[in-house]
């Protein structure tokens, strides 16, 4: 271990026992158990909310908590469990372990993987606040619409309930780092000879998992920004009458479906490799378990409606979403059942991890079969709304959950270098299971029991009596495992490298726990099993590469096939000498920004949720000044100054001047605009002024992580990960503009098409101002080309003229935006005498929103274009490579071209 | 990389495509074949974000898998966008 702590040194972090370097890391070990610890602390608090809804259920009516209290826990009890619990434990479990799995030293953007952790946290904080901001929202997990507008929620607080939605908000960002990160990472760092499908299982049921949450993520997030600006800016999304209430159970269950399979994944990647080790076995059928797993996560994308049988949807869809709903329980069923072969064949042991996920293979089957029930649209008309609904996903969710404890039970002699206690484990377990059906299978026979409401039927009372006494023996189980867990990393047995004979995941292969580096060497798959390469220098000058094979035993790829090897063989190969390098190229692994940026992002947003409406783009007009103003400093000051910082600066100066002066204007006076200003509107300008600070130092912060110089990369071999990542950052946002686009379209369709223009909109809304627009944009998207040939011709100041004119080009739109808005809020036209603004109708909401979110898109890439300016100026990007930068901007802002191609015709001409 | 001409082409034609989708509001043809117009403008859209996606962002030198990972994204929020406008029809 001393050893591993001066190694930690070298690369500037703090040692495991500093608070700072909790703060500052950047390593994916680090971030697991940081995400672990922190879902657990989610788990306690939504495990509280949940034993208070177990105790007011004790009788009929109970009265512990009041009505508005109740609704409020079970909400915030289900976003709790469903958001901040589940599955950030189980990415606690594949930060720390998918690298390891796949033979690659950390993820592809440890810094973002900070980032993501950060945000996280901060969302969840965000989330706790809002219950002391009045009232969080109170409608249910599912924030069914119009139940959540402002206007239906008079009795709840409108402060706590934006709060709750910004807080989702956060926590979708977050996830949506992390998807970018995981996928770059799998596609572009797995150690030769390593593929894909040959991946350990945990690995590949966390690469599907990241591919539905990049896309699905992306519609919740459309869904809670729209009602965010509802909330926010009196926008009428999901109260107009026509539609409104099934908008957002489109978007929802759109992301609501994939969604508990990206619970359930993970779960199954544990269980599969749980039941391998501990039963000796591989697991039957492992190529069609690979396949229905892939199968199952496309399909989870075609289901969504079997959420919406009881809503105004037409028959003919309902009965296509049926049959959909069975086809994606044929996959799982053959996964089901390739489990249950492979203990068959197996000689088994039962140890905690093991007992774990044979349980929850247990509660999965009974809920995957009260499903099916749900999935027939007769049935559903019967349980819709019932206990049956709540027992059916708390089988199916926490049986998943099951399955992570008995990974965290799996794992932890690795993380800790500690056994746990085999005799408390077997306690937990008991307990917990004893616990979990006694709390759920009465809510079946009960079933009749509606959902959401704590009073029932008197003749009830016992099997929910019965539910509760499992609730608080269920809950007691949780304390043998924290008691458990902190005693054994005090007192326990020393753990080995590989604890559990026949596992052969490629993590057993190193020290428990691992060195910051994770392997001695390059890791390679390339002869079969796992060895790592390692280049010396020979005796006459030359070098040698020595391979030397993992342990004593074989570490497969996949981890599943076991055979005992003999001593560990050195081989001299020759193949890799001149891209093994000699020495470990220098790798970063501390950085306070991810902190930074969170903690910023979290003071904006708990302003943002009290800020009035007349407040609120203020504090971002000034932080937007302070920036530009900051990017002149900061870069004169580190790369030397020229005419450029000055004009920078003054030009910052310039926008907060010119929005203090707009500010008063609209006020009347700078005094009364002051006076009119609450502490939100302070909170969220300090926050904006710290995020500003804070990503300008990330900005200019030098932070090194060289990519692996041998890796399998199929299918993206010929991008860096810079370019891979931007263009999976890219993928979501297709779906997240794609959902305002088709959010607008299903309004508009369920309105009635070609009467929309005619009821809605006022003449004066015209093409031209779009088509000006429309010209701007592609100008500048063809100056950032044409900077992009410049850079790479290494002309200095072809470069800088273009991305000026990029920058210049994006302000003229913005500028002709505001004067149509400007123009249009204001009209006195007959229908419309008091203006066309965010609340007139459906049509001036969806308007505003959609090419609003668009012109943010645009202001930030002239963020980041002022940026470039600056860096450019003291002569960064030239070159080849260099120019990569000035590239990987370009896909961003040509993306926001192409959005606007397609809302230019949708919201102007037809 | 392809040469700063094709670049200049390419642009002349997306400005050229967007005074022909405005033409057909300028013109009152839209008034007069609603859906045709609708057809066409759409299709211009189309053709114009395929060529920023293929030129401007170079998809056309990529892997295809990247290609394939738009197509991917693409499909599913037209599928959620169809699903829904159909599902009240
Ligand atoms: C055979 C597989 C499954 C089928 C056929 C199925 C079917 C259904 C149906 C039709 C509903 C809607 C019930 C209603 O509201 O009336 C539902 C609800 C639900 N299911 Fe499943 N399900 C399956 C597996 C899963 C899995 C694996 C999970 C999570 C890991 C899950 C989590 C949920 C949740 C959370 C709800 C409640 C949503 C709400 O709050 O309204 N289901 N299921
Ligand atoms: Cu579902």
């Amino acid at each position: 271990m001393t050893e591993h702590a001066d190694h930690d040194h070298e690369h500037h972090l703090p040692p495991k026992s500093s608070v700072k370097r909790w703060l500052v890391t950047t390593n994916h070990k680090d971030i697991g158990v940081l995400y672990i610890i922190t879902s657990l602390f989610f788990l306690v608090a939504g495990g509280i909310l949940a034993m208070m809804i177990r105790a007011q259920l004790w009788t009929p009516g109970g009265t512990l908590l009041g009505g508005q209290g109740y609704n409020q826990a079970v909400t915030s009890h289900g976003l709790l469990m469903v958001f901040w619990f589940i599955s950030p434990f189980a990415f606690g479990l594949a930060n720390y372990l998918v690298p390891l799995q796949i033979g690659a030293d950390d993820l592809a953007f440890p810094r973002l993987n900070a980032m993501s952790y950060w945000v996280y946290l901060f969302s969840g904080l965000l989330f706790l606040t809002s219950f002391f901001l009045g009232s969080s929202l109170a409608g249910g997990w599912t924030i069914y619409q119009p139940l959540n507008v402002p206007a239906f929620i008079p009795e709840v607080n409108q402060v706590g309930s934006l709060a709750t939605i910004f807080a989702l908000m956060l926590f979708v960002a977050a996830v949506t780092m992390g998807s970018v990160n995981f996928l770059t990472t799998f596609y572009r760092m797995r150690a030769e000879g390593l593929r894909v499908r040959d991946m350990p299982l945990f690995s590949v049921s966390i690469l599907l998992t990241v591919w539905m949450m990049l896309f699905a993520f992306a519609a919740l997030l459309a869904a809670v920004i729209l009602l965010s600006f509802d909330h926010l800016l009196g926008s009428v999304w999901f109260s107009t009458a026509e539609g409104g209430s099934l908008l957002w159970a489109h978007l929802f269950w759109f992301f609501g479906h994939p969604e508990v399979y990206i619970v359930f994944f993970p779960a199954l990647g544990v269980m599969a490799e749980v039941f391998q080790t501990f039963s000796g076995k591989r697991i039957v059928g492992r190529k069609w378990f690979v396949i229905a797993m892939a199968l199952v996560a496309i399909q989870s994308f075609v289901v969504w409606m079997h959420h919406m049988f009881l809503t105004a949807i037409n028959l003919p869809i309902k009965t296509i979403f049926m049959a959909t709903t069975i086809g994606i329980s044929l996959p799982f069923d053959l996964m089901v059942f390739a489990l249950i072969y492979t203990l068959a064949k197996g000689k088994i042991r039962f140890k905690t991890p093991f007992l774990f996920s044979f349980g929850a293979l247990l509660l999965f089957i009974l809920g995957g079969i009260t499903g099916v029930f749900l999935g027939a649209v007769v049935l559903d008309y019967q349980f819709r709304g019932t206990y049956w609904v709540v027992a059916h996903f708390h089988y199916v969710m926490f049986g998943g959950g099951t399955a992570l404890i008995g990974g965290l039970y799996y794992w932890y002699p690795k993380m800790t270098g500690k056994m746990y206690d085999e005799f408390l484990g077997k306690v937990h377990f008991a307990m917990f299971f004893v616990g979990f059906n006694l709390l759920y299978f009465p809510m079946f026979v009960v079933w009749e029991t509606p959902r959401r409401v704590f009073d029932y039927a008197a003749e009830f009372t016992m099997w929910h009596r019965l539910a509760t006494v499992g609730a608080f023996l269920f809950a007691a189980s949780f304390l043998v495992m924290i008691y458990n867990m902190f005693k054994s990393l005090h007192s326990g047995e020393e753990a080995p490298d590989n604890p559990w004979e026949y596992a052969s995941a490629g993590e057993w292969a190193v020290p428990s726990p691992p060195p910051l580096e994770n392997y001695p060497g390059v890791p390679s798959y390339a002869g079969g099993k796992l060895s790592f390469l390692t280049r010396s220098e020979a005796a006459d000058g030359g070098t040698v590469v020595e391979q030397e094979v993992a342990g004593t035993e074989q570490t497969a790829p996949d981890g599943g096939a076991i055979a005992h090897a003999g001593a560990a063989a050195t081989t001299p190969t020759t193949d890799y000498a001149e891209e093994l390098a000699l020495e470990d190229e220098h790798a970063d692994h501390a950085s306070i920004w991810p902190f930074a940026i969170s903690a910023s992002a979290f003071v904006t947003f708990l302003g943002l949720s009290g800020i009035s409406k007349a407040y609120f783009i203020w504090p971002f007009v000034f932080a937007t000044g302070f920036m530009v103003a900051y990017f002149g400093i900061e870069g004169g000051r580190r790369e030397g100054f020229g005419w450029i910082h000055p004009v920078v600066m003054a030009l910052g100066g310039a926008i907060a001047a010119g929005g203090a002066y707009l500010l008063a204007i609209d006020k009347g006076g700078l005094g009364a605009a002051i006076d009119g200003a609450s502490v939100y509107f302070w909170l969220t300008t300090v926050g904006a002024f710290m995020g500003a600070a804070t990503l300008t130092q990330l900005g200019f912060e030098e932070f090194n992580v060289p990519e692996p110089a041998i890796a399998e990369q199929w299918p993206f071999e010929a991008v860096s990960n810079v370019k891979l990542g931007m263009w999976m950052f890219l993928g979501s946002d297709v779906i997240l503009f794609g959902a305002f686009i088709g959010s607008y379209i299903f309004m508009r369709v369920g309105h009635g098409w070609t009467d929309w223009h005619h009821d809605f909109i006022p003449e004066a809304h015209v093409v031209l101002p779009g088509l000006i627009n429309t010209y701007l944009l592609l100008a500048s998207s063809f100056a950032v080309v044409l900077a992009l040939v410049a850079a790479r011709q290494q002309n200095r100041r072809r470069l800088l003229g273009y991305l000026i004119t990029t920058f210049l080009l994006g302000v003229g739109f913005l500028i002709n935006k505001a004067v149509e808005w400007e123009h249009l809020f204001h009209l006195h036209e007959g229908a419309f005498a008091d203006g066309w603004t965010f609340t007139t109708n459906i049509a001036s909401s969806s308007f505003y929103i959609t090419t609003g979110l668009h012109g943010a898109h645009v202001a930030v890439g002239l963020l980041i274009t002022l940026y470039l300016i600056v860096r450019a100026y003291n002569g960064a990007y030239l070159g080849e490579e260099e120019a990569d930068t000035i590239e990987h901007f370009g896909l961003y802002w040509h993306f926001v071209d192409i959005v606007w191609l397609f809302l230019f015709p949708l919201f102007y001409i037809l | 990389m392809a040469s700063t001409r094709l670049y200049t082409v390419i642009f002349v034609t997306l400005m050229a495509f967007s005074t022909a989708q405005a033409l057909f509001e300028f013109t009152g043809i839209l008034d007069r074949a609603y859906w045709f117009a609708l057809g066409v403008i759409m299709v211009l859209s189309t053709i114009k974000a395929t060529l920023v996606a293929g030129y401007f962002q170079h998809l056309v030198h990529e892997p295809r898998s990247i290609t394939y990972l738009i197509a991917g994204a693409l499909v599913g929020v037209l599928a959620l966008t169809a699903g829904a406008a159909y599902s009240i029809l």
